[in-house]
């Protein structure tokens, strides 16, 4: 074993020296020699590479970052409008009926896909992942770096949508074919056509960025980092790639053939059809199977957006609360097993299809099956929180925003998985409620809370905390003043993407509603602009916070630099001893002991059981 | 198989803090398949990306087989047999370069490095000379949905390689300048294309076989799911 050691001093670390055996016994500091040699990294040295074409994992995670919160202001934008035709119809002309559903169909797109994936696994990915296993960067940095620029001419190719003759696309954020390609719908020319190469462009960036992803955190972890020690932020970053680098398949083969349907006159989705009283050249597709390619991308997707959500609310929630959390590995189950489940649940957002009711019934049953991993997950969150020492900060309201809105929109979800309850509520806004509750608002709870617990290590300053209340308060009465009322008009039958209902019978009596759910949208959009002043004022005249402020134990916080430089990890890689959970262990002299200390440095602390 | 099973799920049982689960835990090297490096993991997550998209693409030209189809518009060529002949070639002459990796003949790789990019080329050109035929014939992507999947597939099939080759020349320009000693630092980006056009064999087999040797065989078979 010394001889090991000996072989390759040049990458042993500091821990190494100690872990000679004396007097045949084992040292309980012992740690492998490193067998790979350090990882060579590319030192950008002019503006252009060190900031724009870089290939530091942390600074391409920024700009995803930067560029998906970008696209989600588009989105806000968007929503705001639509909110002010629903809420106060005819009110602005412009408002007419053709760019409402450009409106409706650019804000679902670009939240879903430009927004919350993007940020959550390009943004946190990039910037969490190597730090949290040890690496010193991604395994193939100049492929992540494409990966970014790949996303951001998806961006400018969606963006020039706006600006084509026809506008973009108006077919909603299903672009079910035909009509989403037949004349007669908003953008069914260049809109349509720009909307599918952006979503093809997006998902080769996504391929090559998740290969990163997945082979930095299989192959690319420090010495002592076991699968099971790490966080569950990576866990569900990298069960929500695995999920993306199978589903996004179907996206990408369903742009491709419906683009080959505009473009040359292919027939995958297009039946026979007639135009005023002509007939299509079309002939012999498949509407449905487009359906059946879209939400077998479609439901992965929900869980590619939720998996990074459950991990990272975790973490945080065993900060806040110095405890760790509970039922460690039951969580990673549920997220594995949810992951798995989650490609066998598409066709419960087509149970007004057509569909045979025995696929009804598979589907519904395995709907109501992925409720339990879930619900799991939240009685772990409790247990965690239970008896904890919680710190009521920004970060905490933000985790406990996300469960209560969590378990809202999961419940509505059990209604609607059942094919019987689904039928009278499809295309209603109790339908856009839940999922707005569900990956809307819940994720953005946490996407926030952990802009709140990171920022700190991305630039050495905390955010403010009072503004960091006021937006919480706002973000999260709004949501509900908005989402709650929405339930209701499901229920009473309001038809979702219609631009004006007021002709119908029982429709006047939502128009009160439908002005307050309008106001309580312009509020909260608005409040988001109290994040982005908080952020732009911290970051130079926030309060410093040194190193590790939150007394973490996961690796990112044991960083030599904070923030963060090149590399990571100066000379040598970090060696882990331990989960990232050990908080408040009786015995140890400190209420946190991170994943590098050594047993012999804590030899007082008591293993605790979970 | 057993053993990558056993590798994956059995590290979900671990509990990493016990005390001998610790012991075991400090000893791990940190990566969970030491044997694969970076270059062949990466041709491993690509084989299981595309092979859901190829696969997606069959089940498409599955589902939307009309009922009423015959073999009136089947592929009439023996071209596809000669550029089927050319992959198995091309992944012979792979298995020939990893040998030669092993005792180190440098200047047996480099010949057959060139020629695994030749042949590349050609069963392209075979392929794209192929739709020529098809069109000449008035076989277009929009005849029918068979041949709209067909063209489809094969301009995919072809992008792969083509993006192969982007790889290929790359690691052939460095391995031609390299000295014997140090062909050792090309070994895993050889081996890793050498996985990637076996992939690429593997999945224009099945899709050969599908449409073309045992096409009566699987529209009869579409044709019962159908009805």
């Amino acid at each position: 074993m010394l001889d090991d050691i000996n072989k390759d001093k040049k990458h042993s670390s500091p821990r190494t020296k100690s872990s000679s055996i004396s007097g045949g016994e084992r040292d309980v500091d012992y740690v492998r020699p490193a067998d790979i040699p350090d990882q060579e990294l590319y030192h950008g040295h002019s503006f252009l590479t060190k900031w724009i074409f870089c290939q530091d994992a942390k600074v391409i995670g920024v700009q995803y970052t930067l560029t998906a919160v970008f696209t989600g202001v588009v989105g806000l934008i968007l929503s705001w409008m639509m909110r002010m035709q629903l809420g106060f119809p005819e009110l602005f002309p412009f408002l007419t009926a053709e760019s409402y559903y450009q409106m409706v169909t650019m804000h679902g797109m670009i939240m879903v896909v430009y927004l919350l994936t993007a940020l959550f696994l390009g943004g946190f990915g990039n910037y969490l992942i190597p730090l949290m296993v040890g690496a010193r960067d991604m395994v193939f940095p100049y492929v992540n770096m494409v990966s970014f620029w790949m996303f951001f001419v998806a961006v400018v190719v969606l963006m020039a949508s706006f600006f084509v003759p026809g506008g973009p696309t108006g077919a909603g954020w299903t672009l079910y074919p035909p009509q989403a390609i037949i004349e007669g719908t908003p953008g069914s020319g260049a809109g349509i056509l720009l909307m599918l190469v952006s979503l093809s462009l997006f998902v080769i960036g996504f391929t090559m960025g998740g290969l990163n992803y997945v082979i930095t955190i299989l192959q690319a972890r420090t010495r002592g980092m076991t699968l099971m020690r790490m966080p569950l932020t990576i866990w569900g970053i990298f069960t929500a790639t695995v999920l993306a680098l199978l589903a996004f398949p179907a996206l990408f083969v369903s742009a491709i053939m419906m683009t080959l349907d505009k473009v040359l006159g292919t027939s995958f989705f297009m039946p026979v059809m007639m135009k005023a009283g002509e007939l299509l050249a079309y002939d012999g597709g498949s509407p449905i199977l487009f359906q059946h390619l879209f939400w077998f991308f479609g439901h992965p997707e929900v869980y590619i957006v939720a998996l990074p959500a459950f991990g990272i609310v975790s973490d945080l929630i065993s900060v806040h609360s110095r405890k760790n959390i509970f039922g460690y590995r039951m969580m990673v189950w549920a997220i594995v097993g949810i992951g798995a489940l989650s490609f066998f649940v598409w066709a419960h957002h087509m149970y007004v299809s057509g569909m045979s009711p025995w696929f009804g019934f598979f589907f519904a049953t395995t709907t109501l099956i992925i409720a339990v991993p879930t619900a799991l997950k939240v009685y772990n969150w409790i247990l965690t929180l239970w008896r904890g020492n919680i710190r009521i900060n920004v970060v905490m309201l933000f985790c406990l925003g996300f469960i209560v809105t969590f378990v809202n929109g999961g419940i509505t979800g059990i209604f609607l998985g059942n094919v019987i309850v689904d039928v009278p509520l499809s295309d209603t806004y109790f339908v856009i409620a839940h999922f707005h509750m569900v990956m809307g608002i819940a994720p953005l709870m946490v996407i926030f809370g952990a802009i709140y617990h990171w920022f700190p290590l991305i630039t050495g300053r905390f955010l403010d905390e009072k503004l960091g209340k006021l937006h919480f308060w706002i973000t999260f009465l709004g949501a509900y003043s908005i989402y709650f009322p929405m339930h209701y008009l499901g229920f009473i039958g309001v038809p979702r993407r219609y631009f004006e209902m007021y002709n119908s019978p029982y429709m006047p009596s939502t128009i009160g509603m439908n002005e307050f759910i309008s106001i309580a949208v312009f509020v909260v959009g608005a409040a988001q602009f109290i994040f982005f002043f908080n952020v732009v004022k911290s970051i130079r005249l926030g309060k410093p916070s040194g190193k590790n402020p939150w007394k973490a134990n996961s690796l990112e916080w044991l960083t030599p630099d904070v923030p963060p430089a090149h590399g990571n990890w100066g000379e040598k890689l970090p060696v882990v001893h331990r989960w990232a959970y050990d908080f408040s262990v009786p015995g140890a002299k400190e209420d946190y002991i991170p994943q590098t200390t050594p047993p012999s440095e804590v030899i007082e602390a008591e293993v605790e059981k979970t | 198989m057993a053993g990558l099973i056993k590798k994956l799920f059995g590290a979900l049982v671990e509990k990493p803090w016990e005390k001998d689960q610790v012991n075991i835990d400090d000893a791990h090297e940190g990566s969970s398949f030491s044997k694969l490096s970076p270059q062949v993991s990466a041709v491993i997550v690509i084989f299981g990306v595309s092979t859901v998209l190829f696969s997606l693409i069959v089940s498409g030209y599955i589902y939307t087989i009309p009922s009423d189809q015959d073999t009136m518009f089947l592929l009439q060529s023996n071209l596809l047999w000669f550029n089927t002949f050319i992959l198995i070639l091309v992944s012979y002459l792979f298995k020939k370069i990893s040998n030669d990796l092993k005792f180190g003949k440098l200047e047996k790789i480099k010949r057959n490095l060139i020629q695994v990019g030749g042949l590349s080329y050609l069963f392209l050109f075979g392929q794209i000379f192929f739709w020529y035929h098809l069109m000449s014939t008035g076989k277009f992507v929009s005849t029918n949905s068979y041949f709209s999947s067909f063209y489809f597939f094969t301009a995919l099939h072809g992008l792969h390689l083509l993006g192969g080759l982007f790889f290929w020349g790359s690691v052939c320009s460095k391995t031609l300048k390299i000295e014997k000693e140090k062909i050792i630092e090309q070994t895993k980006n050889i081996e890793a294309l050498s996985l990637y056009w076996t992939f690429l064999l593997i999945i224009w087999l099945v899709f050969f076989l599908i449409v073309f040797v045992f096409n009566d065989a699987v529209i009869a078979f579409c044709k019962s799911l159908l009805t």
